[in-house]
């Protein structure tokens, strides 16, 4: 039999401890993990070149008065970007916009791909594959076509506003022209793109051992009953990672504003994303420095509520497997 | 035997030469990859230059030529563009001219990017805006007109004034696009309505004979008339149907609000100490009158339906023909076919006794950064000068050289989708109305101050109900901050 690679001959004697100093590899575990740096280096020089260095560049620059024109000599400015973050209206607009996009758009993309992966998983759905293949069809057309696509389709003659008019709705909403409904209009949009997320569910679902409705059946547990003692609890590690997704492509949106409404903000600032104006700061206002603080910002934003999920998550979300 | 147009072409060459040949800074003519010198030599494909003037010497350069901070980028234009574009090395053996060619949408953010590490030589056509865009970043050119014997005064002084940033001459005017009323008779036949005056300053008769001032509270009387819904009903009478409205009676210039307000009276938001925001008073009259024009009497379409694709689809709505009376610049000719068959031009109508016509002019400017600051000289006269015969046309702007005017409007007249009897001169009148100062003129963290302005008149196009007052101070107040940022 061969040797096993020994990673360890002191055992680690803390869960979730490393105590780097004690360990010691064999020979050949030393190049093992030789050939494994040498096989990950690319994506190490990648993330350093193109994603860790950047952003401490950009951290740098948040302390500086850094433009693309540059006609200042570059000079240090201390926290001056910061206390002008704090004072800029358009900023916390965007910031704003920004929720109000999320507060709609978040739920939507929780519910909607695991209704439709319930749908789908249902034994009472006749042709479920080619169900599956169409709902993940649109995910692989490019956004930006896509967005055209349901610009023409949300149009006050389009295919929506014609179906609304069939069902009795004289006067409906132009939705991407309307302040009140441009968000409704937007999640619309972005329900496109749920394929993916469809079947992840449709594979967590299928993840769940069938004993556990036996066992709910034989408690005397109905299709409701079921779902809310077994399947949601089994799919919240789904619905978690979905959120946590999701969270990050809301405060990531940008697209879609700016294809549809070429980053004008219409109707009225409520497509200006904090994204779209983050990306105005930087190229169309030429204020590296000050984008960068604004980039910063969204990082923080988006760490903080990253790591407050996960420290809710301790209380919502069930892993079968955790010891 | 030589033809006509050749012995002209000879002798102005002619004289080109001797002129060259005497100047102060006369440079034996060149060939090959060497050093290449201006005029004597004349361009391949086109008529001789009509002003001048003698190119310094320049070392032999691979130039690129960015467009579009203007018009340009239409697949119809390129051909031309690219085949000027090549001709410069004919024109020049050793050099070349690029047309790098970005849309107009994203032609500030992409210069942007690449005007600290990698910029193009030069830029254009770019209007008064795209120059204020990039503040600071052009190329003074008073040596070069001074060096070349570059006469400026062939153009109306104003003009020239236009092409200044802080006392530098950064452009030289090539096109302009003076703005006018332009109006379907159809529609006035059609209300029993004169039609509004050709001549500025002169008066208007009402329906009833009296002869009024041809103001905005006139135009606004008269758009009501021309507002009707899907029931024949105007504006004016009851039962009105502001939700199907089949022809408005008026479009105000929407594109930008400073825009829009110079329409009212020339102005600038840039106060007398530079860094104060003081919105001119004929531009929030302006505003007013448009907001009360959507959202009151409604002559005036809403955003939504001027996004509609049914209605003005995002594009000039006049040229929609659903639009009795439209305020716009010459450069609206691209699609005016679609108005129909019935249209012509007015004066703008005054606003407390004064006439403004606010002017769009275009020029190329040569970026500060490029590293062939001669051979990009090189290049712009080419454009402004050799190539002004293709390039004019091409870009439907007319000629700044004022003599050529004549010849230009003469030549629109002719325009086969157009009506035959269109009073061209309109047009022509309205440069003595032109706004100065010019409403594109530099401001204050130029970028930052159009989107926000754009902001506003976007929410005010939306959005009815609003203090117009309080939105007034409120985007003052934006404003102020952003330039205090700065």
């Amino acid at each position: 039999m061969d040797q096993l690679p020994a990673i360890a001959t002191t055992p680690i004697t803390a869960p979730g401890r490393w105590r780097i100093g004690s360990l010691r590899l064999t020979p050949l575990a030393r190049r093992e993990a030789r050939q494994g740096y040498l096989f990950i280096s690319p994506w190490i020089v990648g993330f350093l070149a193109f994603t860790a260095l950047p952003m401490i560049a950009t951290l740098a620059f948040t302390f500086l008065n850094l433009t693309l024109t540059q006609e200042d000599p570059v000079r240090f400015v201390g926290l001056d970007n910061y206390a002008r973050l704090a004072g800029d209206s358009r900023v916390w607009a965007s910031l704003a916009v920004t929720l109000k996009f999320a507060a709609i758009w978040l739920p939507v993309s929780i519910v909607v791909p695991f209704v439709l992966a319930l749908a789908l998983n249902s034994r009472f759905l006749l042709g479920s594959s080619i169900m599956r293949t169409l709902l993940f069809m649109p995910y692989v057309v490019p956004f930006v076509a896509g967005a055209l696509i349901w610009n023409g389709v949300l149009g006050q003659e389009g295919w929506i506003n014609t179906a609304l008019r069939f069902l009795g709705w004289s006067d409906p909403p132009a939705w991407l022209l309307d302040t009140t409904f441009v968000y409704p209009g937007l999640a619309l949009i972005s329900i496109w793109g749920v394929g993916a997320g469809v079947i992840v569910n449709l594979a967590g679902l299928r993840g769940i051992p069938t004993e556990l409705y036996e066992a709910a059946r034989m408690d005397g547990a109905g299709w409701w009953a079921q779902l809310r003692h077994v399947t949601i609890p089994m799919m919240s590690p789904i619905l978690f990672y979905t959120l946590i997704l999701g969270v990050i492509e809301v405060l990531q949106y940008f697209l879609v504003p700016l294809v549809l409404k070429n980053g004008t903000g219409e109707p009225g600032g409520t497509t200006l994303f904090y994204n779209l104006n983050l990306y105005q700061t930087f190229f169309t206002f030429q204020e590296w420095s000050y984008g960068a603080t604004m980039a910063w910002l969204l990082f923080g934003i988006a760490l903080a509520t990253t790591l407050v999920l996960f420290r809710l998550s301790r209380r919502y979300v069930y892993y079968a497997g955790e010891r | 035997m030589a033809s006509r147009p050749s012995r002209v072409l000879a002798l102005v060459t002619s004289a080109v030469l001797v002129a060259a040949a005497c100047g102060p800074n006369a440079a034996p003519a060149t060939t090959g990859a060497g050093p290449s010198s201006g005029p004597p030599a004349t361009a391949a494909s086109s008529a001789p230059p009509v002003q001048s003037f003698h190119v310094p010497d320049f070392e032999a350069a691979a130039l690129r030529w960015y467009c579009c901070l203007g018009t340009g980028e239409d697949p119809a234009q390129k051909p031309t563009e690219d085949q000027v574009a090549a001709d410069f090395a004919t024109k020049y053996p050793g050099s070349t001219l690029k047309l790098e060619i970005t849309t107009y949408d994203s032609a500030v953010d992409v210069l942007s990017t690449q005007i600290g590490a990698n910029p193009p030589d030069i830029a254009g056509p770019v209007g008064i805006g795209g120059l204020a865009s990039f503040k600071g970043q052009w190329t003074d050119l008073t040596p070069y007109l001074t060096q070349s014997g570059y006469d400026l005064g062939v153009y109306d002084p104003a003009t020239v004034e236009f092409f200044k940033q802080d006392g530098a001459q950064i452009g030289v005017p090539f096109d302009l696009y003076p703005s006018m009323l332009w109006y379907k008779r159809d529609a006035f036949d059609e209300a029993n309505l004169e039609e509004p005056p050709h001549e500025f300053e002169a008066k208007y008769t009402m329906a009833d004979g009296s002869e009024v001032d041809w103001n905005y509270d006139t135009l606004r009387e008269v758009a009501m008339k021309l507002t009707v819904d899907k029931n024949g009903k105007d504006a004016t009478e009851a039962g009105f149907d502001p939700k199907s409205i089949e022809q408005w009676g008026f479009e105000p210039q929407r594109d930008v609000l400073a825009g829009m307000g110079a329409f009212w009276g020339a102005g600038t938001l840039v106060g007398s100490d530079g860094k104060t925001v003081e919105i001119p008073e004929p531009w929030k009259d302006a505003w007013k009158f448009v907001y009360d024009g959507v959202w009151k009497d409604h002559f005036i379409m809403t955003e939504a339906q001027f996004l509609d694709p049914k209605v003005a689809n995002n594009d000039q709505a006049f040229n929609s023909g659903k639009v009795a009376m439209g305020e716009n610049f010459l450069w609206i000719t691209y699609g005016v076919a679609g108005a129909g068959s019935d249209w012509d031009l007015a004066a703008i109508p005054s606003h407390n006794g004064t006439v403004t016509a606010p002017l769009n002019a275009d020029t190329f400017a040569i970026l500060k950064n490029s590293k062939h600051q001669d051979a990009a000289f090189a290049a712009m006269a080419y454009l402004l000068q050799d190539r002004s015969d293709d390039l004019l046309p091409l870009y439907g702007g007319m000629p700044a050289r004022s003599e050529e005017q004549d010849a230009f409007l003469d030549q629109l007249a002719q325009t086969e989708d157009f009506p035959e009897d269109v009073d061209w001169q309109v047009a022509k009148d309205a440069i003595e109305y032109a706004d100065i100062p010019n409403f594109e003129a530099p401001m204050p963290v130029y970028n930052k101050s159009l989107k926000i302005l754009e902001t506003y008149r976007s929410r005010w196009m939306t959005t009815p109900g609003l203090d117009l007052d309080q939105q007034i101070e409120a985007l003052r107040a934006e404003l102020q901050a952003a330039w205090d940022a700065g």
